[in-house]
């Protein structure tokens, strides 16, 4: 009797078309019916598993053309699920023997979480990995059009195979849309975690950005004198009195000379003769904006040294490739950890494994003064000279004071400050013309992966493997913020050019984009499949690079939030990142010992004329690899007239 | 269940003094162990990352023990990554070479040199986008400059375009010197050994020798030209030649037109080795090989390869005050390139060629036995040119080659055998008023029969190329009454053992083949080619076929 009523509902739910109503009463059927037999259930539990996802995947795998890869994005959480539903039950044996079997159709997308997950053996793993606790404490939510759904909903009904259904039902939200299955590539943000990345993401995305670069910086001023200059031809002497007029009426014409500052500046540039630029590598003029921090004003003299860098800039483009000037660091005995190079290149910095920095004046090793090395240099050389002289016969100064691995350096805008951060959770400044350790700032609980300093000098922040970046000021031993958000190490950090804006990579595979005044996330950028290496953030401040593990440089619109376009750039590690000054290349680098130049300016075309669409159609086009002789590149940086530097340590292996 | 197996916990319980744990405690700690193990690794790696590295190191792991507050263990640092070995017998286990190291050894020994100190060193790794080809930077091409490691030289970093400009120096490395100053010596010395077959078998293996090929046939030509009269020597050049042409990895060709010459000085010199004592025919045979097989391969890239090669062989076949000798090389050179060379080269001067070669066959015209044997030599392999290139032809036909009933057969021996008389041999050029009628009866029977089976084509008509040669071999040395017997025609032997009274018919048989090749060339000058080619196709056929007969 009670057989036929029921039948009899389920007729009637499936002429009205209430499959999840279906679907919860089974279910409930089974938990009623399971609870009554749960001793038999325990055992033949693994086999359902196994058999019920055996069949879930070959099903989804010949299932039709264009619906398949939405159904595919079921099986990998329903992979998970079912696993971790074998080891909460105990079935150490099955639950191995199953993630063995099915674990190479994910290889592909998910090794690295799989790789963690692999390791969980017990129910108390399940609670204490962070991963698996995100797991099982969230739900999944996958986008399926229509007929994916009914199909899968089908299936799910016909085989009856209660393990599945309860698997889906218990853990995945499906967000079902009316019409055409989307494109495959959008995989990675059909399936997410509720609540943890992608909603958040979207959430943070619609904050808004100011991109723009600061009003009444220098390169801005740099502009209005050359219009100045052009009007009036005055030389090079009156220029400093020029820029000081221009300050102060800086605010009124700002916007009015903005285009015609262009035109002069080309024509300045034609007339100095370094380079032909067309006219349409040039991106529209970025917005300007207040700075949020109280930024320290350069000294006169430094301006007029930028000043004379950005009239002898080269112009890099798709045609016009740059000079790659390359410090190879020997006999390092595998000992350095991470070296910087100064704006002009006349000093370079490593860091070392037993707690050293070193810092290399190219200039006193013999090297004759390269093209972009600035008067102000020589200034600071003296004083080195003399001080330095007990050492004279060691080529570089030696700065001891960490007690531990010391993992990154960083120079300030005019090489007098070196920041260095250690294992020991420590950040330390030194003075390169005292040659000696000034300030030891104490915060982080644990080791600083690494600390950067801003573009305008004064602030800097750092990214430890306390899951927290930091912003400091030099002049204070405390932070200033902390910026707290990311599930894993804090990898490496960089500032917006803007100086509003820090961004960080992290080992949970996101990058983070935080507001420094507020000290909260702004923008979540979701895509990288491995931990975060570098970061680079283009020049007018609109777009960031972020280079992984596994190779992959993904270019971010920062006002979007999306991704432009992800290439797998490199066979390993990229280490290091950098746009050229007007932003049109990209250079990076990596552990396989190659330096590529990338072509930034057709991609943020085609972005522009696909905005509307908003698919991540174009691609970075790769201008040149550089090969070097079997040594990594470590760092990369654009000197101020689009010199490019590279340093690497040679490895003895090969 | 666990990569950790409970024996292992079982053994490091019993090395911490837990003589007795029960199994049910391993079974337990065992996946935890594994879980703590993966933890550890995680945190190392990310430590490895961070120190730049693409390798983990035994410091990695005491760096992530540290940042879990564990104690590091102690005594596994080492600047450079550990080696490991793999445990012999087991698939994935391995261990550390972990030496024990004597006390008093380490005191006594002297200090270690101090390691040198780290140093920058700058160079331009490209300019406006260009690699400047420096030490600094990789080589481009396949060509590896001796890699001496360490950049050290501070001069070299001002190199400037300028340094461009200059032309690359092309360094041999070491290894390379040596590799080539070997195989001097035994091509020179040892060619007799089996180090010669390896080498011989490296050089048309190994990848890397690019370097080389220059000095090899710089090597080749001057030995060629100086050890002329030696034949070992020269045999050993001939074979590394032929495995340099053979190595995949080597690109010959722009050395080719230096190779060339000494292999076909090889093929047609004069004199090659002592005249008496040695073997040169097959020097020349091998030249020949050779020669062929590089128009074979290259004929396509260069086009006046062959052109050239074969003028100056017909050259070498066509001047009557060129040695018997050279002759040979050329018509062997000329009939390895082909049938279609052959055909088109030397039948048409075949003729002529035989008036002169003629006499020096002949006992009694040609007094020195020397020159008659080259002769005959000549003619031999005159006559393999031609066979295969009727053979060639023939194949063409393939439903030509039809098999002659028992009769017409038979009737044929009968010409043939009446013919006999008036083919002797010495008048046999000359006879061509003699030649239409034999050759109406051999086309007789061609429209008469027609279903021999295509395949045997091939055997008999072979049969036909190389028989007749055994057969004027012995004849010559029956005309000869001091045969030295130093001409091998073992072979002959063993298939025509059939009495003495045969031997003479089929003495007769081959002239009468010979006859059909002259008319092969009057054919070709006077008929159209191809009811010529029935004609000559049927005599050289149906006379092995007769000779199958007579066995």
């Amino acid at each position: 009797m009670e057989e036929e009523v029921e039948k009899a509902v389920f007729a009637y739910l499936r002429k009205k078309g209430f499959r999840l109503t279906e679907i919860a009463l089974q279910e409930e059927q089974t938990r009623l019916s399971s609870d009554a037999s749960s001793l038999s259930r325990s055992e033949s539990d693994a086999a359902k598993y196994y058999d019920g996802y055996g069949k879930l995947r070959s099903w989804a795998y010949n299932s039709l053309d264009s619906y398949r890869h939405e159904l595919l994005r079921v099986l990998y959480p329903v992979f998970i699920h079912c696993f971790m539903d074998l080891v909460a039950q105990g079935h150490m044996q099955e639950a191995r023997t199953f993630f063995q079997t099915f674990r190479e159709d994910h290889e592909m997308m998910h090794l690295r979480d799989l790789q963690t997950l692999e390791g969980i053996l017990s129910p108390s793993h399940l609670e204490e990995m962070e991963l698996a606790r995100l797991w099982r404490q969230n739900k999944v939510k996958i986008r399926l059009c229509q007929y994916s759904y009914e199909l899968l909903v089908q299936y799910l009904h016909k085989t009856q195979s209660l393990a599945m259904l309860g698997v889906i039902n218990e853990h995945i939200n499906f967000e079902v849309y009316p019409g055409q299955p989307a494109s495959m590539s959008d995989d990675s943000e059909a399936v997410s975690l509720i609540g943890t990345s992608q909603d958040l993401a979207r959430e943070i995305n619609q904050k808004e950005l100011h991109w723009g670069l600061l009003e009444d910086s220098v390169e801005e001023r740099m502009e209005k004198t050359l219009s100045e200059s052009d009007k009036t031809e005055v030389d090079g002497n009156k220029e400093a009195d020029t820029e000081d007029n221009n300050k102060k009426k800086t605010d009124g014409n700002k916007h009015s000379t903005a285009v015609n500052n262009k035109k002069k500046k080309d024509k300045v540039v034609g007339a100095t003769g370094k380079t032909i630029r067309s006219e349409s590598s040039m991106v529209s003029v970025p917005p300007r904006v207040k700075p949020e921090l109280t930024l320290p004003q350069f000294p006169p003299e430094v301006e007029q040294s930028i000043l004379e860098d950005l009239r002898n800039r080269v112009q890099l483009n798709s045609l016009a490739l740059p000079s790659v000037s390359f410090y190879t660091f020997l006999n390092t005995h595998n000992g350095l950890n991470c070296s910087t190079i100064s704006h002009d290149g006349s000093l370079v910095a490593g860091g070392f494994s037993d707690s050293s920095v070193k810092i290399w004046d190219m200039a006193k090793i013999g090297q004759p003064g390269r093209a972009s090395n600035p008067q102000g240099e020589n200034g600071s050389m003296q004083g080195m000279h003399s001080l330095a002289s007990d050492e004279a016969k060691r080529p570089y100064s030696l700065l001891q004071g960490h007690s531990g691995p010391v993992y990154s350096v960083s120079f300030s805008p005019f090489a007098d400050f070196l920041l260095s951060s250690s294992s020991d959770n420590t950040i330390r400044l030194w003075s390169t013309r005292l040659n000696a350790n000034l300030v030891s700032y104490k915060g982080h609980n644990f080791p600083v992966w690494d600390a950067q300093f801003s573009p305008m000098g004064h602030y800097f922040a750092t990214a430890s493997h306390d899951r927290t970046a930091r912003l400091w000021s030099v002049e204070r031993i405390q932070p200033l913020r902390v910026m707290a958000g990311h599930l894993s190490d804090v990898d490496c950090v960089q500032w917006h050019p803007n100086c509003n804006y820090i961004a960080t990579g992290s080992s949970d595979k996101t990058v983070r984009l935080w507001d420094v005044q507020t000290g909260n996330c702004a923008r979540l950028f979701i895509g990288h499949r491995s931990m975060v290496l570098s970061l680079a953030i283009s020049p007018d401040g609109r777009f960031m690079a972020s280079g992984d593990e596994d190779g992959t440089i993904m270019l971010w619109d920062l006002s979007t939030g999306r991704s432009v376009s992800p290439i797998i750039g490199h066979s390993s590690c990229v280490w290091t990142l950098a746009f050229s000054c007007e932003g049109t290349l990209l250079a990076s680098g990596s552990a396989d010992c190659m330096v590529k130049l990338w072509d930034i300016t057709s991609s943020m075309k085609a972005l522009k004329t696909d905005d509307s669409k908003s698919g991540p159609a174009s691609r970075l086009r790769l201008l040149k690899a550089l090969p070097t002789k079997s040594t990594p590149v470590y760092t990369l940086r654009f000197s101020r007239r689009n010199l490019l530097f590279a340093a690497g340590a040679l490895s003895a292996g090969s | 269940m666990s990569i950790v197996p409970k024996e292992t916990i079982e053994v490091i319980a019993q090395s911490i003094g837990i003589p007795n744990l029960s199994p049910d405690v391993a079974l337990a700690l065992a996946p935890d162990v594994e879980y703590r193990l993966r933890e550890i690794t995680q945190e190392a790696i990310k430590c490895m990352r961070h120190s730049k590295r693409t390798v983990l190191t035994a410091d990695d792991v005491d760096s992530a023990l540290n940042l879990r507050n564990i104690e590091p263990i102690y005594g596994f640092a080492s600047s450079d990554p550990l080696k490991f070995k793999r445990a012999i017998g087991h698939k994935d286990l391995f261990y550390l070479d972990d030496r024990e190291v004597d006390f008093k050894e380490v005191i006594d020994a002297p200090l270690p040199k101090a390691p040198l100190d780290t140093a920058v060193v700058t160079h331009w790794l490209a300019i406006e986008g260009v690699q400047p080809a420096i030490p600094e930077n990789p080589p481009i091409e396949a060509i590896v400059a001796p890699p001496d490691g360490k950049k050290m030289d501070h001069g070299k970093d001002d190199s400037l375009p300028i340094d461009l400009k200059l032309p690359i120096k092309h360094v041999l490395s070491r290894e390379l010197q040596m590799y080539f100053d070997k195989i001097g010596e035994l091509i020179l010395g040892r060619a007799d050994t089996p180090l010669f077959k390896d080498a011989l078998l490296s050089l048309a293996k190994d990848s890397g020798l690019h370097p080389l090929v220059p000095y090899f046939s710089y090597f080749i030509a001057d030995e060629v030209s100086r050890n002329l009269n030696n034949l070992p020597i020269l045999f050993a050049l001939m074979r590394v030649v032929k495995s340099l042409l053979s190595n995949p990895h080597i690109h010959i060709e722009p050395y080719l037109h230096q190779m060339m010459p000494s292999i076909i000085t090889c093929l047609v010199a004069k004199r090659v080795g002592h005249q008496i004592s040695d073997n040169h025919w097959a020097i020349r045979d091998f030249a020949s090989k050779i020669v062929a097989s590089i128009c074979r391969r290259y004929g396509h890239v260069y086009h006046n390869l062959q052109s050239r090669l074969t003028k100056t062989l017909i050259h070498a076949f066509l001047d009557p005050s060129k040695a018997l000798t050279q002759h040979y090389g050329a018509i062997q050179g000329l009939s390895a390139l082909g049938p279609s060379v052959v055909r088109l080269l030397i039948l048409p001067n075949l003729e002529t060629y035989m008036q002169l070669l003629d006499p020096e066959m002949q006992l009694d015209k040609q007094k020195n036995e020397l020159k008659r044997k080259e002769a005959w030599r000549v003619y031999g392999s005159l006559l393999l040119a031609g066979g295969s290139c009727l053979y060639d032809r023939l194949r063409l036909f393939p439903g030509l080659l039809s098999p002659p009933d028992i009769l017409p057969w038979k009737t044929n021996k009968k010409i043939a055998l009446t013919n006999l008389p008036n083919n002797k041999r010495k008048a046999s050029s000359r006879l061509t008023a003699h030649q239409p009628p034999t050759k109406k009866l051999a086309v007789d029977p061609t429209g008469t029969n027609s279903q021999f089976p295509s395949t045997d084509g091939p055997a008999t008509s072979s049969s036909s190329g190389s028989n007749p040669n055994h057969h004027h071999s012995h004849n010559s040395s029956n005309n000869n009454s001091s045969s030295t017997g130093n001409i091998t025609n073992a072979n002959a032997n063993i298939n025509n053992v059939s009495g003495s009274g045969a031997h003479g018919q089929r003495v007769a048989v081959s002239n009468v083949l010979r006859q059909a090749w002259k008319e092969d060339l009057d054919a070709g000058h006077l008929l159209s080619s191809l009811h010529g080619l029935f004609g000559e196709g049927i005599f050289s056929f149906i006379q092995p076929a007769e000779m199958h007969c007579f066995i």
